[in-house]
């Protein structure tokens, strides 16, 4: 066999995967992108990978890219293939006709936290400015909403307070509804380095992960709480760190609200907060309720790092708020090896939050009923902008369907999949009158779209992300536009064909704009980042290389002071009974990605070809249910079937899956139901029952028989 | 703070990982460096523009000392040790290149030759290729005894290979994988010449533990481990070694 060939160039860019944002090499043959192997100088992966960042990045040239853009009058027509004018025009002209009919607030933009940072910006300015209405979100209302929330309530800043490499200096570290191994490896790697020079390790999860126990790392404590039951857990646990006086008196009192730090103690040191009270619900041992507290408090640096287990719950906001409060209360912020940490599950989460894709916020978190904000975007905009907050995503849906809501913008979004209650979100598309969907390929959601307008991966733009650490690098075009543009390109032209007009040369431009328009990335430039490889915001003239560590000296609150909110356990009212008795909860696996639009084309499906209901042995046999059997799942809201597999990873009582398939729609059953303060769906509880199901033989899909890549469904 | 993780550069391989330390000054081949404590002598000589030829270290692991190719001359001591292992010390005076030197290393690196595929020797562009270039080492003097060349190939994994005909049993891929991803997947099972890579319980990768990371792909200085999109067409066996 002849040597390898070798690459003949290399573009060093930012994975488009999750939030870790590791710097990639991806080198290239010929023109052809021909491996991608991990930066030893990106700051956030120090040279390391996982695989799909380093493996699973052949999706851009599946065979079903879309190549052109796409139209049709009815959802039940086929797609017509057109000229991109064509496609621009028919739906500027479809928009237009529907505010002109149904009203300016008629329509609204969906973007995700897989674009960049520049078109999260111009989706949002799409909006704003061209549609003249606040009707914008993005993906991270389904997850890390309540991040925002509950962060900035209490610390001041709804991200991450430390840099990935803090956590070296942490000597207890708290993992909360998280599984970094799976769903965040390059960090979960860097964690799993710390365990094993001693650090210790606190793991809140209903499931036995992977982060609980593997080579050379296991927990010291795993509380396997019973599935939405973290806000009593947490109280619990804040209340052994009052009632035992292990708490930081001196931080608290130069550092945060005191009144409101007393109120805070009243209330989790009650006893209705008594490990004794609270483990028997959680379905923990109280005895270990008190020894996380216990060396949580202990420190000397104590480091929480918690995702979308905490957030994806009815008390998602509260929840964050409890960490929130933990570490001010125990003095865990601003230095290295503490802090507060979202784990964030997309590559531009952060972006996506910091960048004004809400309703009611403008980028940097500022709200659009404040005039002097709202002034300074008309300014450069050139426009009068809305003053009143628009609709988040699941009230445009709710608009939707009663009639209000006509149409929407849909940028690298599949909401049909990913939202919660899949027969509403279906409903409310079938009653929209022009969907206008960018995305690289036809998903769930395109089956009720009017426009198609073909996208370009990350491998073919030019951009920023900006990940879990604040830190933003740059995505740099590998190869050319498959289908002609880059995504910012087909943005700003849809604003042009809208009768908006606006140009840029290059997405630095905007990148510019937004540092014009957005104090944290005031200093952020395309040339920053090209001279020093990243840079974590806040980035300004007193810190023009960015920032690693927040807190240090005050929280971004008026009165620079911590506040501690009050966090009283509300149960969900999602409630097992005899008719479903079990918890479903769900969760990430390694070699996919999110529901696996890229990875499912790719062959990280070898590892995981489909998703499967992990099960307690002693409700499989409860049920007659054995290792492999087909299960039927039911729950209020629907059903779905899956393979069974006996795992002792759950308890009795409670069964988990992960969403990465489109075939196995675990979001047919889940609730409706959604977090208090930020609507993010209550993904991680829905009571459920398990019956055996009988599958014809030749519709059971073995392992080995699976769709080879190439095979792969054509039209999902 | 944390060098090792930090302090790594894209198109410098400093051999061993960069260190915290106060500054220590030492000569090598009469220049001036200034390093941290705890710094090697290889990472030194790096530092100096003067890297020392190695296959068994790089700077994301820690050292090993298994490959000898790194010997150097140190005024003061017996012997030659190897640069990896040996820590910098205040003073010190290195030589990376002489005579005595070339002539162990040449030995090594033909003993490493004898059991190497030779029509994968041109046009190879590995860190191993490369040092033999840098040595000017093209044949071996052993001739062709026992090897591996018939060695299963294992092609379990989508992504990559193993090919142990071409493995020079460096352990970088095991050290990555403990190291720097933390999964422990992978060891060397038996003893001397039956040394050997092996996933989990000397399972194909595909079926091991391993977590498909690419970690030790990155670490492999032969080609032993390397990635099948590098390749057009299937890949084979190395041609049998003529004589």
């Amino acid at each position: 066999m002849p040597n390898p060939l070798k690459p003949d160039r290399s573009v060093i860019t930012t994975c488009a995967y999750c939030g870790v944002g590791c710097g990639f090499k991806a080198e290239m043959r010929a023109g052809k992108i021909v491996r991608m192997t991990p930066w030893k100088e990106g700051k956030a992966n120090h040279g390391h990978s996982c695989i799909k960042g380093r493996f699973a990045y052949d999706y851009y040239n599946a065979p079903d890219r879309v190549r052109t853009p796409l139209i049709r009058a009815s959802i039940d027509d086929p797609w017509t293939p057109v000229s991109w004018q064509e496609a621009f025009d028919y739906a500027a002209s479809a928009f237009r006709r529907i505010q002109a009919k149904y009203g300016v607030k008629s329509l609204g933009a969906v973007s995700s936290s897989r674009c960049t940072n520049e078109e999260i910006f111009l989706v949002q300015k799409f909006a704003r400015a061209v549609l003249g209405n606040n009707n914008i979100d993005n993906c991270a209302r389904i997850c890390h909403s309540p991040t925002q929330f509950g962060l900035t309530n209490t610390i001041g800043a709804g991200a991450a307070s430390q840099h990935f490499d803090s956590i070296l200096q942490a000597d207890v570290i708290m993992v909360v509804g998280a599984n970094p191994t799976e769903g965040h490896p390059v960090f979960g790697s860097l964690m799993k380095r710390r365990i094993r020079q001693g650090a210790k390790l606190i793991v809140i999860d209903p499931r036995k992960t992977e982060t609980v126990e593997s080579a050379h790392c296991k927990a010291d404590v795993h509380l396997a709480i019973r599935p939405g039951t973290n806000v009593a857990i947490l109280d619990s646990i804040a209340h052994v760190v009052v009632r035992e006086k292990l708490y930081n008196e001196e931080f608290v009192r130069a550092r945060c609200e005191v009144k409101e730090f007393e109120n805070w103690k009243a209330l989790v040191g009650s006893d209705k907060y008594t490990p004794e009270a609270i483990g028997p619900l959680a379905g923990v041992d109280p005895a270990d309720i008190r020894k996380a507290a216990r060396m949580y408090a202990g420190g000397p640096n104590s480091a929480i790092y918690y995702g979308l287990g905490v957030t994806e719950h009815s008390q998602g906001s509260t929840g964050v708020m409890c960490l929130g409060n933990l570490g001010l209360s125990c003095g865990m912020l601003g230095r290295e090896g503490v802090g507060v940490n979202p784990l964030r599950g997309q590559g531009n989460v952060q972006g996506g939050s910091c960048l004004g894709s809400w309703p009611h916020v403008f980028s940097g978190y500022r709200f659009v009923t404040d005039y002097e904000t709202r002034s300074s975007f008309e300014a450069e905009w050139g426009v009068p902008l809305d003053s009143e907050p628009g609709l988040r995503l699941p009230n445009m849906l709710d608009a939707a369907v009663a009639g209000s809501f006509k149409g929407m913008y849909i940028m690298g979004e599949d909401p049909v999949q990913s939202d919660p209650n899949q027969h509403h979100v279906i409903a409310a598309m079938k009653n929209m009158e022009c969907v206008v969907l960018h995305d690289l390929f036809l998903n769930e959601t395109s089956k009720y779209a009017h426009v198609f307008f073909p996208g370009s991966s990350s491998l073919e733009k030019d951009g920023t992300f900006t990940n879990a650490e604040r830190r933003v690098s740059r995505v740099r075009k590998v190869i050319e536009p498959l289908a002609g543009y880059q995504d910012w390109e087909i943005t700003v032209k849809f604003m042009n064909a809208m009768g908006y007009a606006v140009s840029y040369d290059n997405p630095g431009q905007v990148l510019d704009e937004i540092a014009r328009l957005s104090p944290a990335y005031r200093g952020m430039s395309f040339a920053l980042i090209d001279r020093i490889g990243s840079a974590q915001w806040p980035c300004d003239e007193t810190a023009p290389e960015g920032t690693e560590i927040l807190h240090r000296v005050k929280f971004p609150r008026a009165n620079g002071l911590g506040a501690f909110m009050l966090t009283e356990y509300v149960p969900t009212a999602e409630r097992t009974n005899d008719k479903y008795p079990l918890l479903l909860t769900t969760g990430r696996i390694l070699s996919q990605y999110n529901v696996g639009t890229q990875t499912r084309r790719t062959p990280n499906s070898m590892w995981h070809p489909e998703d499967v209901l992990e099960i307690n042995e002693q409700d499989a046999i409860a049920r007659g249910v054995k290792d492999g059997d087909f299960v039927r799942v039911s729950s209020r809201f629907g059903q779905i079937e899956l393979r069974a597999k006996i795992s002792e990873r759950v308890n009795p009582g409670i069964v988990y899956t992960t969403f990465h398939h489109a075939k196995s729609k675990s979001n047919a059953v889940t609730s409706d139901l959604s977090d208090w303060a930020t609507n993010c769906p209550e993904y991680k509880v829905t009571a459920v029952d398990i019956v055996r199901a009988v599958m014809p033989v030749a519709e059971i899909p073995r392992a080995a028989e699976m769709p080879r890549v190439e095979e792969m469904e054509t039209t999902e | 703070m944390w060098s090792e993780l930090r302090g790594l550069k894209d198109k410098t391989d400093f051999g061993t990982p960069p260190r915290d330390g106060l500054p220590v000054t030492l000569e090598i081949d009469g220049v001036s460096v200034t390093v941290p404590a705890g710094s090697s002598v290889m990472f030194a000589a790096a530092a100096a523009g003067q890297a020392i030829p190695k296959l068994c270290a790089t700077d994301m692991l820690e050292a090993f000392g298994s490959c000898r190719v790194c010997l150097v001359e140190i005024e003061g001591r017996n012997g030659y040790p190897a640069s990896c292992t040996t820590p910098v010390v205040e003073g010190m005076k290195v030589r990376t290149q002489s005579e005595t030197l070339r002539r162990l290393r040449r030995g090594v690196l033909e003993l490493y030759l004898s059991d190497f595929p030779s029509s994968e020797i041109e046009g190879g562009w590995s860190e191993f290729h490369e040092t033999l270039k840098a040595e000017g080492v093209t044949e071996s003097r052993y001739g062709n005894g026992r090897n591996h060349f018939d060695a299963t190939i294992d092609q379990s994994n989508p992504y990559f290979l193993f090919d142990p005909a071409k493995c020079i049993v460096c352990s970088r891929c095991v050290r990555a994988c403990a190291e720097v991803q933390g999964t422990f997947a992978l060891t060397i099972t038996g003893r001397s010449f039956e040394s050997k890579v092996a996933a989990s319980q000397d399972q194909p990768f595909f079926e091991s533990e391993c977590v498909s990371c690419g970690a030790c792909v990155q670490a492999c200085p032969s080609h032993a481990l390397i990635e099948k999109s590098l390749f057009e067409g299937e890949y084979r066996h190395a041609e049998p070694a003529k004589t």
